[in-house]
């Protein structure tokens, strides 16, 4: 058991080298710390000349949109792009075979590989993370100095008026709340699930596919689908009058293989500033978690199967 | 060489076996999003249905951001450069049906709505208000009107999605107090704001404030003596936060609608 893991543990970093190396993920991964990092002036083109105090409220939340936004973006690129290559380099450069005639299970090589993109994905989302809260960091310290300005303009000797000094540190707490809103870390654990199910996805299609594109494009159709998976699964449940029986059977079809990737949505709703408990959080990515792991499990056996 | 070359037996194996864990994982994935379903709809994250007329508004590349679920990018994408373009040439029906698909998308983005009814009711009525190109007043008046009631029928509709945010039902007593002048349904929107977390406090005196502008003394008097009695000793001695205003305004009433003594907080 445990030799297996370091083997694992061994090609998982192998894989994470590799795809460090690789430029197009370094420029992707470079591109989405850049469009993270500028969201704040991503906000300010969004509403001109309305950066007063009731306005801020826009602006946050273009920034916590925009910054997630592209983490979900560049992060689906580089899962797809990283994880559909996967096997076919392998097989196309051979190497592979010089792998498997080690004392290496072929499900080693493939979970090995799995978790080299799991890796280069955690490190992308750190990566961007942390641009995304130097992001807000700086979008807070403007609408500090914001508040702090109107008051000095507008209301001279305010700090006299224990009624204006309350108001001022409501808004200021407000502020505050807005941009150190612990519920973001639930945000960015979500978003990295669906990352990581997305290159599950990926890995999957891989197994059985001949070429990288395929693997690029069948995925990018379950990921879409998979956002109308809830759909799906309604009519299917529903199985109405006017639901002919071939519309019901691709309904259930959808609904049994693809994952519900709509209810990952719910970051929109942390992103607005509503409150999402802990409770649902984990158990979203529990389900991701069991789905991640059945995913393996049929790529496993079709790896296993498969004659190279 | 390929999987299709696999003797049949290897592949009816292959075959049974991903069929076997799939059966095996599929009811409980379908109960178990129905689950997570049940308890978002529980939480009030509907998110969006995507229809044929959402679908034709949006347009090809948008409606792909939204199946991609960036659905937020793409509400906030409209609301940036649509919307303020539309408010910039005053094109207000534009604006309006602009503000709706922002909402549609996010119906929990308190913002979208609480800018989306303030544009409607003070920009686009009062651009109304002073739309040259119109001789009639009134039929200027009436077109204002129309911005007034379009726009709180966003903030009507943005307090059904989002009851816990104050800034709506505040703004929504706002419109009705310096827009429509109905000073009684301001001082509900007031009274209900004041008692939502985050509130600022000083809407609690707001209520108490309207009646009197409403001129109903008895409903003014009666919302400044429950403010009185809900105040903690300290606050009571807080002069220019709470005693000055609520005092004084107990006392003058209680002089103008002729309190008898013992019913007094301020015999004096």
């Amino acid at each position: 058991m445990i030799p297996s893991f370091f083997r694992i543990l061994v090609i998982g970093r192998n894989t994470l080298v590799e795809a460090v190396r690789q430029k197009v993920l370094s420029v992707l991964l470079i591109f989405g710390l850049v469009l993270v990092g500028s969201s704040v002036y991503v906000s300010t083109i969004a509403t001109p000349g309305l950066d007063a105090a009731g306005l801020f409220d826009e602006q946050i939340k273009f920034v916590k949109d925009f910054g997630c936004g592209a983490i979900g973006l560049f992060g689906f690129a580089i899962a797809l792009l990283s994880t559909a290559q996967l096997i076919p380099q392998e097989l196309q450069s051979r190497t592979v075979y010089t792998i498997l005639a080690k004392p290496v299970r072929r499900a080693e090589f493939l979970l090995g590989k799995f978790l080299g993109v799991v890796l280069l994905l955690a490190l992308a989302v750190t990566l961007m993370s942390l641009a995304f809260a130097a992001s807000l960091y700086w979008q807070e310290t403007v609408g500090l100095k914001y508040a702090q300005d109107v008051y000095d303009q507008h209301m001279p000797n305010w700090q006299n008026s224990p009624q204006l000094v309350s108001q001022y540190n409501h808004d200021i707490q407000d502020i505050v709340s807005k941009v150190q809103d612990p519920q973001l870390v639930e945000a960015i654990l979500l978003l990295f699930a669906k990352l990581v199910m997305t290159a599950g996805i990926a890995l999957l299609i891989s197994t059985f596919a001949t070429s990288s594109i395929f693997t690029i494009i069948t995925t990018f159709m379950v990921y879409l689908i998979g956002h109308l998976e809830g759909v799906a699964r309604d009519v299917w449940l529903a199985r109405g009058a006017e639901t002919s029986l071939w519309q019901s059977g691709l309904a259930g079809l959808i609904s049994l293989l693809v994952p519900d990737l709509n209810s990952f949505t719910i970051v929109d709703e942390i992103l607005a500033g509503n409150h999402v408990p802990w409770v649902h959080t984990l158990n979203l990515l529990g389900y991701a978690e069991v789905y991640l792991v059945v995913l393996l499990a049929v790529s496993i056996i079709i790896f296993d199967f498969r004659e190279i | 060489m390929m999987s299709s070359t696999l003797p049949l037996s290897r592949r009816l194996r292959r075959a049974a076996l991903v069929a076997l864990l799939l059966g095996l994982w599929a009811p409980g994935k379908i109960l178990w999003e129905q689950k997570i379903a049940h308890e978002q709809d529980f939480l009030r994250y509907h998110g969006v249905t995507m229809s044929r007329e959402l679908r034709d508004q949006l347009g090809q590349g948008l409606t792909i951001g939204v199946l991609s679920g960036m659905r937020s990018v793409v509400a906030d994408f409209i609301w940036a450069v649509n919307v303020t373009l539309a408010w910039e040439d005053e094109q207000w029906f534009r604006m309006s049906g602009l503000i709706n698909l922002c909402t549609t998308l996010q119906p929990r983005a308190a913002t979208f709505w609480d800018i989306g009814g303030w544009q409607l009711s003070w920009n686009a009525s009062v651009a109304a208000a002073e739309d040259l190109k119109q001789p009639n007043a009134l039929r200027r008046l009436r077109a204002s009107r129309f911005w007034i009631e379009k726009g709180l029928e966003i903030y009507k509709r943005g307090i059904e999605n989002n009851p816990q945010s104050w800034t709506l039902w505040a703004h929504t007593g706002l419109l009705y107090q310096q827009r429509l002048k109905d000073y009684r349904n301001a001082a509900y929107y007031y009274q209900k704001t004041s008692e939502l977390p985050g509130a600022p406090v000083f809407y609690e005196r707001f209520p108490a404030l309207m009646y009197g502008l409403a001129g109903d003394d008895q409903a003014a008097y009666a919302a400044w003596k429950s403010l009185w009695e809900r105040l903690t000793p300290e606050q009571r001695e807080e002069k220019e936060h709470w005693k000055e205003k609520v005092e004084s305004n107990i006392h003058r009433l209680e002089q103008k609608l002729s309190v008898p003594t013992e019913k007094r907080i301020f015999p004096k």
